[in-house]
């Protein structure tokens, strides 16, 4: 009698425990979040409080993940099979992440989602994948524009330039002896060498003659344009010499504190170095687009998207995180902490947002911003085959057209 | 009784054959399977059984022959200098001054030092723009102007070869140290008697004496040296261009910028090949000499 009593109040304490579990699976969802932040102040904690205030039975599990290893650690969770349910990405990933599967197509979800409307057309458009799905849903943007030292061009009576020419004059210009000990101690403009640096060398090469790929789908980086194009750029530093002698490897770090120290006049970023830029030089830094090209101007779209990853077994609640960040009042928390622009419009109409010089040199340029080709060897590139390749022929190891032929090979997938 | 006797010792070193097996040889032969096949991380349509491939691919690869050729000069090269260095200040070490113990402990402090600050700090000394090296050498005259030391195809790699010359010469240093304290006072006393100078009493007592510390010594160092590639890519990266480059460097580069694991486990296992067939012909050689000195 007594056996028995305990063996049916086992199975009602086992069932009721099932149905609890249960119960718990259906209403609460667990959404792993990846993402960076440049700066540490970061925003994500109050967005997913006030994220899980108003969606009760969805977690929110941001983890950080260092931008030097990001890619990486993503594409080897998804070999795995343990990606997390929403990542912050690049557009350039894109490709290779549709090619193992691991997105979600989101055109269901943003077709019902009220905010739609809000961002730019151009942003959607940018983002929206080769196949005519939308895959990513927009977090922020920056345009490449040009900094330049306020107070040294106004001491020495010069204007941003407007063409490549007028640029390469300028260049030369700022290259100069400051303290008359006979060594050049200011350069003119600060070329990012290392991985990265494929934004500066766009914005000369892409806008005087050089395509990824022309009309009929061959090669444009090894017509005579493209090659001439690019000798000019590799001249900057090897025969002009109006970059620093540590440019080969010169990265973020190194372009960003050398503009802070006076040692260049100019160099090419975006908006979300303009905070610290601001801290250390106040008024004496400005920007304006960067110039025009022999053919015309390129710079580059830079851009964060979220993706929702196919392996997620909480896709509505993923979707509902992304489209919190993508909405304009909590887009705008973000973008505060991040320092880029926000992908919606009504946020890119307040006042503050109008008077700020670095926002204006962006807005100025988004006529013209470019993506690079929505190719899975697209990310070989930036990674790794761009900064080998551009320090070499910097070093003067390879010529302009074995350079250009290296980039041409990749992108034909030979 | 007897049976349970000779049981022992295998009990004994049975959880560390498992521990091997499972973190040397598993790994090693999971590496070898994924060396014959087509395995790029983000092309999963892709995944075949290429058989050897990927071997003669390798071989017709000018970066690996370029990353085998720097492997060499950074192997020699720094386990040269760390070892002629170490061989100094184990010297000075040994002799009698005040302040001796505390110099022991503070030469340890490099070796001490994890290797990614180590990369750091050297890599801002060398600093082409601010760098306190390039502030000494234009300071005493040596150097007209700042020089970009990692930037330069020419100096990258031997300027990254001093900082590991600096972090791994006190293993050196404590190890001779160690030998040097071993030899008795009496051989020394005796040959003093018999006449010896300074210079052959180093070459007829210390040093052979010493042979058998600098053999494992060195051959530690040939091993971790040659795998090492944490300082140079937080140096260089490789660069510029594929100047700084060594096997296990492209190896790793193959494996996560190009997420290409099939050629990076190749790379790898021509290392292990090329460490194995160099550890071999060196305790060979050691062998022989020292047969031949016997």
């Amino acid at each position: 009698m007594k056996k028995s009593f305990i063996i049916i109040l086992m199975m009602v304490l086992m069932s009721a425990a099932s149905f609890a579990a249960g119960q718990k699976e259906t209403k609460s969802a667990n959404v792993r979040f990846w993402y960076h932040f440049d700066n540490p102040e970061s925003a994500v904690t109050p967005l997913v409080q006030k994220f899980e205030k108003e969606n009760p039975g969805i977690k929110i599990t941001p983890e950080s993940i260092a931008w030097g290893a990001y890619n990486q650690k993503l594409l080897t969770a998804i070999a795995a099979g343990s990606p997390p349910d929403v990542s912050q990405v690049k557009l350039w990933w894109q490709p290779q992440l549709i090619e193992m599967g691991a997105l979600t197509p989101l055109d269901d979800y943003i077709n019902n989602w009220s905010g739609k409307n809000d961002i730019y057309d151009n942003v959607w458009k940018l983002t929206r994948y080769k196949d005519g799905k939308q895959y990513l849903m927009p977090l922020q943007m920056v345009i490449l524009y040009m900094y330049y030292r306020a107070d040294i061009f106004k001491e020495m009576g010069l204007v941003p330039a407007k063409t490549r020419a007028e640029f390469l004059t300028l260049a030369r210009k700022l290259t100069r002896d400051t303290n008359g000990d006979g060594k050049i101690d200011q350069y003119g403009f600060g070329i990012r060498g290392a991985r990265g640096g494929h934004d500066w060398w766009g914005t000369f090469v892409l806008s005087s003659g050089a395509r990824f790929f022309l009309p009929g789908g061959s090669s444009g980086l090894i017509t005579p344009e493209a090659i001439a194009a690019n000798q000019w750029y590799i001249d900057l530093y090897r025969k002009y010499k109006v970059s620093p002698p540590t440019t080969p490897n010169d990265g973020f770090k190194e372009i960003i504190a050398n503009m802070k120290s006076g040692k260049t006049a100019m160099t090419i970023h975006h908006i979300g170095s303009s905070k610290t830029m601001e801290a250390a030089l106040g008024d004496k830094i400005s920007a304006a687009p960067v110039p025009k090209g022999t053919e015309r101007y390129w710079t580059s779209f830079g851009d964060e998207e979220n993706g929702v990853f196919s392996a997620s077994k909480y896709k509505d609640a993923a979707f509902k995180w992304v489209a919190f960040l993508a909405t304009a009042k909590n887009n705008a928390v973000w973008q505060k902490a991040s320092g880029q622009v926000s992908v919606n419009k009504s946020n890119g109409e307040t006042s503050e947002a109008k008077s700020n010089r670095f926002l204006k040199a962006t807005i100025d340029s988004a006529d013209f911003a470019h993506v690079l080709p929505a190719l899975p060897q697209t990310a070989e590139f930036v990674e790794s085959v761009w900064p080998t390749t551009m320090q070499r022929a910097f070093n003067g190891e390879i010529s302009s057209k074995e350079m250009m032929e290296i980039f041409a090979k990749l992108f034909s997938g030979k | 009784m007897n049976s349970k006797k000779l049981l022992f010792p295998y009990v004994l070193v049975t959880p560390a054959v498992i521990i091997t097996v499972l973190i040397v040889f598993i790994p090693i032969i999971e590496t070898s399977i994924m060396s014959l096949f087509n395995y790029v991380i983000w092309k999963p349509k892709d995944y075949k059984f290429i058989f050897l491939s990927n071997y003669i691919k390798v071989l017709k690869d000018p970066v690996f022959w370029i990353s085998l050729k720097n492997t060499a000069i950074w192997v020699t090269g720094t386990v040269s200098l760390q070892l002629i260095l170490g061989f100094v200040t184990a010297m000075l070490l040994n002799r009698d001054f005040w302040w001796r113990g505390i110099a022991r402990s503070l030469i340890l402090i490099p070796w001490v030092t994890p290797s990614v600050i180590t990369a750091l700090m050297w890599r801002w000394m060398y600093d082409g723009n601010s760098g306190v090296i390039n502030d000494l050498l234009v300071r005493v005259g040596i150097l007209k102007e700042y020089f970009p030391w990692l930037a330069n195809n020419s100096t990258a790699l031997g300027s990254v070869m001093v900082a590991l010359m600096w972090q791994g010469f006190p293993f050196f240093s404590i190890m001779i140290l160690a030998g040097l304290q071993a030899i008795p006072d009496s051989l020394y006393e005796a040959a003093e008697v018999d006449g010896a100078t300074p210079l052959q009493r180093f070459t007829m007592i210390t040093l052979p004496m010493l042979i058998p510390i600098l053999f494992t010594s060195i051959l530690l160092r040939i091993i971790w040296v040659a795998n090492s590639m944490d300082v140079i890519y937080v140096m260089t990266g490789g660069g510029p261009g594929y100047s700084t480059y060594t096997l296990p460097l492209y190896s790793f580069i193959k494996a996560y910028k190009f997420m290409d694991f099939g050629y990076a486990s190749t790379l790898a296992i021509f290392l292990t090949l090329f460490l194995v067939a160099v550890v071999a012909g060196y305790v060979v050689k050691v062998l022989k000499s020292q047969g031949s000195m016997e």
